[in-house]
């Protein structure tokens, strides 16, 4: 049995890979280059998960949500109409700055986001390391390295989608600035607002 | 709730600080390789070397080797021969609609649907895609694109452009439709505006470039080089006269990698299907409709209206309304049809010429539609102009030379 089924969104800087990863995940055919702005418009495909079925959605790059061409205004739009889509952030592992300012943009928009750490593989060419457990821990979202190019983590990825979590932005501030007590799930806590942190 | 931009890069700094560590990075030869191709000093030499290598290729292995060397041979001497044999009844319409003139010598001037038609598509079009993908696909997955997306930034800029218009418009030598979508990397409407226009008037498809190469292959030059002074001239003067900005940008540059063979086989497959699926009906199916319209009379009605604008103004033969006509349909078929009819060699390369820059082939039309009607209609009102000035000047040139 399958449940009815979920809007997967996949967002991301141009050429890290969204495509590619796009085609690992449905098996569909969205064309791949290496060079940004190769998708112009979205294609979209299935995903079966653990018996979960996914419509997936792969959104042109963009390097922010305040679209700059044609191109990112499909992306833009495209999440403006799918409010209750769960949004897959594609990170490039080699630049994760970059791709960092667009992921929380989507978390301040109250959307539930899994982090994909793509090109995990050209990173550590690079000697590029990435803390995945640290940034899962401050984001508050699922963070999954892969490798679009050699299927590294594709599977991972997967089973992480129905995780997706909305984050509050300033809990990930505190938690970025080392404050992890934050009393988040500690099940006691009934949002009385007594203790003036929840 | 949302950040202010600042507060959020600050957040980004906060967090890569802690997550992200970076190593000792020694350069490796792609880096190296990567530094000398933007460079002007070296990345010029080596996008002419580049630009040469993909051409030299697409006309040695399309034309000469596949086309010549097996297809023509294969259509004319088997396939052409075959059919004006077996097809009953030389004088009959069906005859003419679908294998064409009974005298016919080779599957360009026979002009039926099964001979020219299926000559174009497959004998001279399939190979000239094949090879022409095949080769964009290298650039396109190699990381070369942005590279030469910096060299030629300030050529661009002159244009109303900038830099990244090398995509469309190298897309655009393959097929023009995706290269319409392309130009939604542009920014502003004047830059995108500029950039479809320039593309349905004055960059050819690569099924024309493959018929060019079969039919005029010592006048491809001319017409290239035509073509290319053409995207120049009416993008300066597009640029002025078009309201409107064309921001500076900032190019990502990828680092280079060896292109996967399965992404380039995927392409390759997935490029060829459509071209089959969706270019060979349109081919097959322009002979018929060129072929019904001759018979009922429209054509050579068509010639005798349009003669004076034809013989006095571009100085080509009244015969050339035809493959206009076809110019609608596709590209491709019109060059072939031109071969047909006697003409001076300059007037072929004139002839060619207002084939490319005449309008866009119908799925073009169809893009540009899509992405905006008042753009087209303006596109087509820049392309009527240009073609009336830019036919009739070149021309002028052919008059000069001594040649027209």
């Amino acid at each position: 049995m399958t449940e009815p089924s979920k809007t997967l969104l996949m967002v991301g800087n141009p050429n890290v890979g969204k495509s590619a990863l796009f085609n690992r995940l449905t098996g569909g055919d969205a064309v791949v280059s290496n060079y940004p702005g190769t998708t112009v418009d979205y294609t979209k495909g299935l995903l079966v998960v653990s018996g979960r079925e996914y419509g997936v959605i792969d959104a042109p790059g963009t390097y922010s949500l305040e679209a700059r061409d044609a191109a990112e205004s499909v992306t833009v739009r495209l999440i403006s109409e799918n409010p209750g889509a769960a949004v897959l952030v594609i990170l490039d592992a080699t630049r994760v700055e970059r791709g960092l300012y667009l992921a929380l943009e989507v978390i301040e928009r109250g959307r539930p986001a899994v982090i994909a750490l793509n090109m995990i593989d050209a990173a550590r060419d690079r000697r590029i390391v990435v803390d995945t457990h640290m940034l899962q821990k401050i984001l508050g979202v699922p963070v999954v390295p892969t490798s679009a190019v050699t299927g590294e983590g594709v599977r991972d990825l997967a089973e992480m989608i129905r995780k997706a979590q909305k984050a509050d932005i300033e809990k990930v501030r505190a938690r970025a600035d080392g404050r992890f007590n934050e009393p988040e799930r500690s099940g006691g806590c009934a949002g009385c607002g007594l203790c003036g942190g929840c | 709730m949302a950040l202010p931009v600042q507060e959020r890069w600050d957040l980004v700094d906060a967090i890569a600080r802690k997550t992200v560590t970076a190593g000792i990075y020694r350069q490796n030869l792609g880096d190296v390789l990567g530094d000398l191709t933007v460079r002007p000093l070296t990345g010029i030499a080596v996008a002419v070397a580049v630009l040469y290598a993909f051409w030299s290729i697409f006309s040695s292995f399309a034309g000469t080797l596949v086309t010549d060397g097996f297809m023509v041979k294969a259509f004319d001497d088997y396939w052409l021969p075959w059919l004006q044999e077996v097809w009953p009844d030389p004088a009959s319409i069906h005859y003419f609609l679908f294998v064409g003139d009974p005298l016919a010598e080779n599957c360009f001037e026979a002009f039926g649907m099964l001979t020219s038609g299926l000559f174009v598509s497959i004998g001279v079009v399939l190979p000239a895609v094949l090879i022409f993908y095949l080769m964009m696909t290298i650039l396109e997955d190699s990381g070369y694109l942005p590279r030469l997306a910096v060299l030629m930034d300030t050529v661009f800029h002159r244009i109303g452009l900038h830099g990244y218009a090398i995509v469309p418009t190298i897309l655009g030598l393959g097929c023009n439709v995706p290269a319409v979508t392309a130009t939604r990397v542009l920014e502003t409407r004047k830059q995108r505006f500029i950039m479809m226009t320039l593309l349905a008037i004055f960059i050819p498809c690569g099924a024309q470039l493959g018929v060019m190469l079969e039919v005029i292959p010592d006048a491809v030059g001319w017409v290239m080089l035509f073509l290319l002074f053409g995207f120049g001239i009416f993008g300066f003067v597009l640029d002025r006269i078009i309201p409107g900005s064309n921001p500076e940008i900032l190019i990502d540059v990828p680092p280079y990698h060896w292109p996967l063979w399965k992404n380039v086989a995927k392409k390759l497959v997935n490029r060829t299907k459509s071209f089959l699926k969706d270019a060979v009906p349109f081919v097959l199916f322009g002979v018929l409709a060129v072929n019904v319209l001759y018979l009922a009379g429209v054509i050579g009605a068509l010639a005798d209206l349009f003669e004076p604008l034809f013989v006095t103004w571009f100085g080509v033969p009244k015969e050339t309304v035809g493959p206009l006509i076809a110019a609608f349909l596709r590209k491709d078929l019109a060059v072939a049809q031109l071969s047909a009819i006697a003409m001076t060699p300059y007037q072929m390369i004139t002839a060619v010429v207002l084939v490319s820059i005449y309008f866009p082939c119908v799925a073009t039309f169809v893009v540009m539609l899509r992405e905006g009607w008042k753009e087209l209609a303006a596109a087509v009102a820049v392309l009527a102009a240009t073609v009336f000035v830019y036919g009739g000047l070149i021309h002028a040139v052919g008059i000069l030379m001594g040649v027209a």
